[in-house]
This record gives structure tokens, C-alpha cells and sequence, in this order.
């Protein structure tokens, strides 16, 4: 693990440089993840993907969280190569993956225990402050297995904000809400990137969530993942309810559609 | 709140019947294995004394408990404790040396490579032609029986331990692995736990098998234990004290079996499977 570095505001938080990604399945053929992937996030940018299924967004994310190295090309953080799992990151991971022996307080402070350990008091308080924000503060003493999985994902979110890292990766962190909850925790979130600013990026299959969150949209086309086009999404901050009824967000949301579900022969 | 079901109308003394005949299902299906057992036992008894088959060849219930009471309680104590002593120290041997193993396996492949298919030879050797030549080696005295209960009850936890390790969610794995933590801490907070229903499902086969281990290094060389016993009582046919000795055994592998059982519910009640919590 490399050490924590200083976020210089010249350089960007997230680069991928002609990333490529080739897998080897078990029956001997191959599958082109990702072919010459190359973006930019810069510092406390809010970045959401979007993109057919299969067609690399998690592998993306887990480049830039330094748990495989890319095939091709090279992914940067502050203009460093990601060689490995970095301190300033907190992901939120697909699938929830909380541990089932340890109850949902034990399993937000599981990665300093982990890490160092040991759980400070700080930390305690923090990740009780991190659960009421979630909606979980009854249920701080259950069981992972006890929960819904609306509710483990949201844990796993509260996990992943522990350490406030600087710059955080979602992998479809609401996907097993309900469009209220989903709602809810989309505007929570928006909240807690503008108090303490962090470089996001955001996986989704929601259309409007990513218009409601991000700044720019990274849309993919299918297998092999590249680039397909990057929007400038332009809506006023802080955005609200109201945000969802304005003429450009139909506009944008209508042209990803169409995007998205372009045969890749077309593109 | 109570649910709206829709049920026939009943009068009030007709209810009083099945309620009585429930109670009595009941207890009946609580007691069934014991009863079950009860009627065997009976069966046996019976069989024994209608077709009066000798107490050398199939001795009755009864003979048998006749046969423990001849023996001194002291005497019964000093084979107990004998057979536990060596099965107890060979199964702790066999958990100490097989967990940390599995771990080492789970966790290079050099050697799972190397020593695996070792480990599989001395498991696909026959314990029991072993036994005299560990005594040989080994000499007098626990050591060669402890060394026989360890062949045949570490192998299953090695085996199931390797097993439950590699079966840690990768998503786990990579969780530990972005946290950036140690090896060491990934086998300790992660891969470890999510073994342990693995773990204790072999270390309940593997009591039992200690019992087993003891008994067979008893019959090869010993002055005690219950396996010298019933080896000592068959050579001058006193089959009912066999019988009896035999009867101790199994309580004494189910004693066991239930206690490993209440030691995962009482410290990993989370590793329970649903249906048992
Ligand atoms: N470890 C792996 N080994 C082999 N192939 C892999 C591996 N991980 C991913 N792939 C392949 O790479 C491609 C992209 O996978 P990835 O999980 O990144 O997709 P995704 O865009 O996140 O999909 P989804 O939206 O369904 O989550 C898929 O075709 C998948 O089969
Ligand atoms: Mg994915």
C-alpha cells in the first residue's frame, strides 16, 4: 500500500490513460473488457458511468482501486500510477459484502480494524453519525443477515465514507433500493459531496440518477468497453426535486437513451 | 395483529377431543427416537430369551448390564479415562497441527502443490496396518496410540479447513485486498470466519474418529483402555463386558459429537445454518 499523497489541485484525481483490459476465461478464449479507455476526472469532480451490462464499468473502477492491473495502458491517481490499493479511496463495492459475524456498527468500523487493528473513539462516534445519516441507527447492534438489501448497501456506504476518503468509487451503490429510498440517498449523497467535496466515481444503470448526481457522464458502449461519449451535464446546482422537471434533463436523459441503445456497429 | 383466516365453525366440546389428541401426537413425536429405541431394546430382550441364543455369540440387554456391574466402577473409570486421555490429546494435536496447515495450503500454492498429494498417500494408507509399526517406532506408553488417533482424525480437518478457506467470497477478498491490510489479517478477520461452519463440521467427524483412532491403537498395544478391553474380555468370551464397553463408546463419541456441537453455537452462533439458529 502506498502512502497517503498530497491531492495537488493542478494535477487530476483520476486519469486513465489508453487503458485496456483483456481477461482470460476458463475455456481458453478471451474477453476484451475494456479497449482503450482514456478519461479524466478532475479534482472533487463528480463522475458518473453509464453502460450496458457486461461492458466494464466495475472492471474500470476496480483498476482505479488498484485491485487489477490493466492489461494495457494506465490508470493515474494525482498523476501517479495506480500500482496498487490506496489510502485517500473508499469504495462501495457492487454486491454489499458485509461480514456476517459482525454486527453493522463492527462491520462500518471493520476497515480500521482491519487496517490498523484497532477502532478509535473518534472512529466509533463517526461511523454512529455515518449510520444515523443512512437511516440506520436502530439497527447498529444486528446482524448483516437481519437487514434488507437496501439496508446492507446502505451500510456498505457508511463503511466506505469511514475514513472520508478524498476520492470515492461506487459500483451501483443504490441499485438494490427502492426509487424512494434510491431518491432519498441520491440527494444524501449530493449532500455530503458538497460538504466535504470528493472526487466521485459513480457507477449506474439509471439514467436520470446520473443526471440528478453528476457533473459529467462517461457513456460506455458495449463489450469491448470504450468510450462512447462524455456529457457535459450542465444542470444548476445544488439540484433538487425540481431538477427532474427541467427541459434539459429530459433532453440529456432522451439523448443517453438513445446511446445507450445504439448498436455499437453505428457508432 | 391477528390475520383474518377463515376456519369452520366448531362447537366448543368437540374442540376438546383434538386438542387432547394433539397433545398426545405430541409428546409422541418428541419421544420418538427414545421410544424407538425403547422397543429395541425390547425386541432384543425378548429375542434373545425366546430362541435362547448363547450370551457368547449375542448377549440380551439385560446380561449386558449384568456384565458392566461385574466389572468394578473404578476399574470402568481407569479404561474411560485411558481412551480419553489418548483420543482427546491425538484430536487436539490433529486441530493444531491441521489448521494453521490448511491455511498454509489455502494460501500457496507450492504447497498445496508439494505436500497435498502427501497428505492424500498417508490418508489412503490404512491406519490400521500402520498401527503396529507406529508402536514398533514409537515404543510403550501414549505416545504411538496419541500418534494414531492424530493420522486418522487430522486429515478430515485439514481437508475441510483448505476447503472452507478457498471458499471465502471473492468479493471478501477483495474488499480485504482495497483495505490494503495484511495477509496475515485477511486469513485472521476474513478467510478464517468464513471457514468456521466448515471447520467444525470436520471437527465433529473428526471426535468421533478419535474415539475410533484410540480404540484401534488399543487393540494393537495397550494395558488399558476400553479397546483393550473389549479385546481382553472376547479372548476369555466374556462377550456381555464387551457389549458393555462397546455401549460406553458410543456414549462417549455422542457426549463428544454434542459437545463440539454446543461449542460452535455457544461461540459462533452466526456460523449456525438458518434452519438451526
Ligand atoms: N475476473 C474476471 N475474469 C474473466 N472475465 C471477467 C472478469 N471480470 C470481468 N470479466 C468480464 O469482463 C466483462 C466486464 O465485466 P464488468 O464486471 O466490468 O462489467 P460491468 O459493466 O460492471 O457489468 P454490470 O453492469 O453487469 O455490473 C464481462 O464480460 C465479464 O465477463
Ligand atoms: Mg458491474
Amino acid at each position: 500500500m502506498t502512502t497517503r499523497i498530497e491531492p495537488d489541485g493542478s494535477r487530476p484525481a483520476i486519469r486513465f490513460d489508453r487503458v485496456g483490459q483483456v481477461f482470460n476465461g476458463s475455456d481458453g478464449g478471451s474477453v476484451t473488457a475494456l479497449e482503450d479507455v482514456s478519461f479524466t476526472l478532475h479534482r472533487h469532480e463528480f463522475v458518473a458511468v453509464i453502460g450496458p451490462s457486461g461492458c466494464g464499468k466495475s472492471t474500470l473502477l476496480r483498476i482505479i482501486a488498484g485491485l487489477v492491473k490493466p492489461t494495457g495502458g494506465q490508470a493515474e491517481i494525482y498523476g501517479l500510477p495506480v500500482t496498487g490499493p490506496r489510502e485517500e479511496v473508499g469504495i462501495v463495492f457492487q454486491q454489499p459484502t458485509l461480514l456476517p459475524w459482525l454486527n453493522v456498527r463492527d462491520n462500518v468500523t471493520f476497515p480500521m480494524k482491519h487496517k490498523h487493528g484497532r477502532v478509535t473513539q473518534a472512529e466509533k462516534q463517526r461511523a454512529a453519525e455515518l449510520l444515523a445519516m443512512v437511516g440506520l441507527e436502530d439497527f447498529a447492534t444486528r446482524r448483516p443477515n437481519e437487514l434488507s438489501g437496501g439496508m446492507q448497501q446502505r451500510v456498505g456506504i457508511a463503511r466506505a465514507l469511514l475514513h472520508d476518503p478524498d476520492i470515492l468509487l461506487m459500483d451501483e451503490p443504490f441499485s438494490a433500493l427502492d426509487a424512494l429510498t434510491r431518491d432519498e440517498m441520491s440527494f444524501e449523497l449530493l449532500r455530503i459531496w458538497t460538504e466535504r467535496p470528493k472526487t466521485v466515481l459513480f457507477i449506474t444503470h439509471s439514467i436520470p440518477e446520473a443526471l440528478l448526481l453528476a457533473d459529467r457522464i462517461l457513456v460506455m458502449s458495449a463489450r469491448p468497453g470504450r468510450v462512447r461519449e462524455i456529457i457535459d451535464v450542465g444542470l444548476a446546482r445544488p439540484r433538487s426535486m425540481q431538477t427532474l422537471s427541467e427541459p434539459r434533463f429530459h433532453e440529456i436523459a432522451n439523448h443517453i437513451r438513445a446511446q445507450v441503445f445504439r448498436p455499437a456497429a453505428l457508432a | 395483529m391477528k390475520s383474518p383466516t377463515i376456519s369452520a365453525p366448531r362447537s366448543s366440546d368437540r374442540r376438546r377431543w383434538p386438542d387432547m389428541g394433539r397433545a398426545l401426537l405430541k409428546v409422541l413425536d418428541r419421544g420418538a427416537p427414545l421410544f424407538a429405541s425403547l422397543l429395541l431394546l425390547l425386541i432384543w430382550e425378548l429375542g434373545c430369551r425366546l430362541f435362547q441364543v448363547p450370551s457368547y455369540l449375542l448377549p440380551a440387554p439385560s446380561a449386558i448390564v449384568q456384565g458392566a456391574l461385574s466389572v468394578s466402577l473404578e476399574s470402568w473409570l481407569g479404561h474411560i479415562w485411558a481412551t480419553l486421555r489418548v483420543s482427546l490429546q491425538g484430536y487436539a494435536l490433529a486441530v493444531i497441527i491441521g489448521i494453521p496447515l490448511a491455511v498454509a495450503l489455502a494460501n500457496s500454492r507450492l504447497l498445496s502443490r508439494t505436500l497435498y498429494p502427501q497428505l492424500v498417500i498417508i490418508q489412503s494408507t490404512p491406519i490400521v496396518a500402520v498401527a503396529p509399526i507406529i508402536v514398533v517406532v514409537l515404543g510403550a506408553g501414549d505416545a504411538p496410540r496419541v500418534a494414531i488417533t492424530f493420522l486418522i482424525t487430522f486429515f478430515p480437518i485439514v481437508v475441510s479447513t483448505v476447503t472452507g478457506l478457498l471458499a471465502t467470497p471473492p468479493a471478501m477478498l477483495e474488499l480485504s485486498r482495497s483495505l490494503g491490510a495484511s495477509r496475515l489479517r485477511e486469513v485472521k478477520n476474513i478467510q478464517l470466519p468464513f471457514a468456521v461452519p466448515y471447520i467444525f463440521s470436520a471437527l465433529r467427524i473428526s471426535v468421533t474418529l478419535a474415539i475410533i483412532g484410540a480404540v484401534v491403537a488399543e487393540f494393537v498395544a495397550a494395558e488399558d483402555g476400553l479397546g483393550f478391553f473389549i479385546a481382553f474380555s472376547t479372548s476369555f468370551f466374556k462377550v456381555p463386558q464387551a457389549f458393555a464397553a462397546l455401549g460406553v463408546l458410543v456414549t462417549l463419541s455422542l457426549v463428544l459429537f454434542q459437545l463440539v456441537s454446543l461449542t460452535q453455537r455457544l461461540l459462533f452462533p452466526w456460523s449456525l445454518p438458518d434452519a438451526e439458529k
